[in-house]
């Protein structure tokens, strides 16, 4: 009995100790300053010097700006809404065949757009983006690099995107750009020969969805002279992180985000693009709804 | 879809409202709710766009908390009075509870939210269910506890809902999103009159099921997603497009059409209820949503040639229009002379 009570007291003495000690090990890396989840960092990855909760400024009178901006933001939005769809009159919904959606004449064009290469996950190309001369189109231009990142996890590498900035709206609410009046995309381009490719993302509500994206390529030719390239949305297929799905879905056109173009053609050099501007087609020749099969495929037989 | 399937799915809906609107019990009221959710969710997931995999989603996470709001009223009601029996629910945190979930099941504002983005993600058919079938329990449920429910909330629902439905459908191009705003504010109009005279509410949802039911089978007989598609659709079946017009007409409700018939009893109703500036403001907001099914009759049957028009003119079939929808349409449109025979059937 006395030696069931030592037992006991010892139990609890030596429990007491290892919790300390485990308590200790758990608080580790919350004393230490790295992140919880994970401290490998990619290479392309700049080291995180300052924590995210001290960029935090408090300051009233940038507040009070911030508030002003948004609601000069809002009141635009509410016209906006009394004029009719999309900002426009309901005649121009109805009877629009052509519109315009990014044309680069200036720096302020150029900051829509965001420019991104394999130097994230640790690759070599480079990418840069200016404009043309006397400011007549975009000049997106680079080296790819195929060299895969010698991070041991990494299998291929090389590639070099621009894409278009989501838009937000008054208090950082998601925008949405609405083509569904139109069946085309229309790009004057002139390149160098090499293949794009043009991707669509639509809006992710659940986060299932938010890999998915709707690509097609854009073949360049090399001459002096510009292009005028048409894709049809109907040629569109749905890939997943980068996997061609099975199920194939055409693209709904209410609801698009951002447009990007990629080169990924696993050719080591430079490669350049001019794009004097994006705008949208209601090509009435086209009659295709979907080039997928959309029926099951996989039937049991 | 697989037609074994498609049978265990409409007759779990038919199973499920059945069950709902005949129970006296909680439980098996919130059962048949349950049936009915799980069973639209393929419906509207038919055909796996990304797209409608999200209605599907959206639907039940809003449904099941709806559910789970009743359920939680119900037993409230159940351990503070100790009973069980629907039309018994007098306690008034239930009812406040009740009527939260009823207006997330229903779509009033201000839990409309997933209705326009459930009934665009989802096929023309499948959209008819979620406007018709779908709202008749939560309605019954309405309906049996009307007594005890708060008229204040309950009209500032309806007059929100009316005022939103009417504001947010103003802009709409897609026609399943305009059907969604339509819906909710002909929710509103059966909220206010629930506590006063609940056969009002209940002869406004038939008058309305059948009108959508019209429009929606329209629809999808000239296969119409989008306003600039509509525009072209006399070229298929002219007939079809000018009684769209006029069943359009009767949806919103103006005078010689079925459609007015609930809206003028209702203002009568809350008039003799001492409730009239209720009456002028959901008349007037209703003002709102005439204005975009005036939109959609004029894209319908007033843009002909020379108006060029936007989309790819269309073949005309020669099908013959189903019987269903010639019946729906003419009760739709001529349905208001015999509107004492109605009084004495509600």
């Amino acid at each position: 009995m006395a030696l069931a009570v030592m037992l006991l007291d010892g139990a609890s003495f030596h429990s007491a100790c290892c919790r300390h000690k485990v308590l200790l090990s758990s608080l580790g890396p919350l004393l230490s300053n790295s992140k919880l989840y994970s401290s490998y960092r990619r290479p392309g990855a700049e080291p995180e010097k300052k924590l995210s909760w001290q960029n935090a400024d408090f300051s009233l009178k940038k507040s009070i700006d911030h508030l002003k901006t948004h609601l000069s933001l809002l009141k635009k939005e509410t016209q906006d809404y009394l004029k009719g769809p999309g900002g426009n009159p309901l005649s121009q919904h109805l009877l629009e065949q052509t519109r315009v959606l990014w044309q680069f004449r200036s720096q302020e064009d150029l900051n829509k757009w965001v420019i991104s290469s394999d130097v994230e996950i640790g690759g070599k190309s480079k990418v840069y983006i200016k404009l043309g001369r006397n400011n007549q189109a975009a000049v997106l231009y680079g080296t790819l690099n195929t060299e895969v990142p010698r991070d041991g996890e990494t299998k291929y590498s090389g590639y070099c995107s621009m894409k278009s900035r989501p838009e937000v709206g008054s208090f950082n609410r998601k925008k949405y750009y609405d083509w569904s009046n139109f069946n085309s995309l229309y790009l004057r381009v002139r390149g160098d020969g090499r293949p794009w490719m043009v991707n669509i993302y639509t809006d992710p509500y659940f986060s299932h969805q938010k890999d998915d994206l709707y690509s097609y390529f854009m073949f360049t030719r090399g001459g002096p002279y510009w292009e005028e390239i048409t894709i049809p949305f109907s040629k569109f297929f749905l890939s997943s992180r980068g996997r061609v799905q099975d199920n194939q879905h055409p693209v709904w056109l209410d609801k698009v985000r951002t447009l990007g173009f990629t080169i990924g053609d696993k050719v080591d050099g430079p490669f350049q693009l001019e794009i004097d501007f994006i705008g949208l087609l209601n090509d009435r020749a086209h009659k295709e709804k979907f080039a997928y099969e959309v029926y099951d495929k996989n039937t049991p037989v | 879809m697989n037609p074994q399937a498609n049978l265990i799915f409409i007759a779990s809906l038919l199973l499920g409202t059945t069950i709902t609107i005949s129970s006296n019990h909680w439980i098996t009221a919130w059962m048949g709710l349950e049936i009915n959710t799980l069973a639209i969710l393929p419906l509207i997931s038919k055909s796996h766009h990304p797209r409608a995999i999200e209605a599907a989603t959206k639907y039940f996470l809003t449904q099941a908390a709806a559910s789970t709001l009743v359920l939680f009223s119900s037993m409230t009601n159940a351990w503070c009075t100790g009973q069980w029996d629907i039309t018994q629910l007098t306690h008034p945190t239930s009812c406040l509870i009740l009527t939260s979930a009823v207006a997330m099941k229903l779509g009033l504002v201000p839990f409309h939210f997933w209705f326009p983005e459930v009934l665009q993600g989802s096929p023309l058919t499948t959209g008819l269910l979620l406007s018709t079938i779908m709202k008749l329990p939560p309605i019954t449920l309405l309906y049996m506890t009307s007594p005890s429910l708060n008229p204040t909330l309950l009209t500032t629902l309806a007059i929100f809902s009316t005022a939103l439905g009417g504001w947010m459908g103003l802009n709409q191009t897609q026609v399943r999103k305009i059907l969604a705003f339509s819906s909710i504010s002909h929710l509103g109009w059966m909220a206010i009159i629930i506590i006063y005279n609940p056969k009002l509410t209940l002869l406004n949802f038939y008058l309305y099921t059948m009108m959508t039911a019209a429009v929606f089978l329209t629809l999808n007989t000239i296969k119409v997603l989008k306003l600039s598609t509509l525009m072209t659709t006399w070229t298929k079946i002219p007939s079809l497009n000018a009684m769209l017009l006029l069943t359009l007409l009767s949806l919103a409700g103006l005078p010689p059409l079925t459609g007015f018939l609930p809206k003028w009893l209702i203002i009568q109703e809350l008039t003799k209820q001492d409730m009239a500036p209720a009456a002028m403001l959901i008349s007037l907001l209703s003002l709102l949503s005439l204005f975009f099914y005036l939109r959609l009759a004029y894209c319908t049957a007033i843009t002909l040639p020379p108006h060029t028009t936007n989309h790819m003119k269309q073949w005309r079939t020669n099908k013959p229009t189903n019987i269903t929808i010639a019946m729906l349409i003419t009760m739709s449109i001529m349905l208001l002379p015999i509107s004492p025979m109605i009084f004495a059937a509600i």
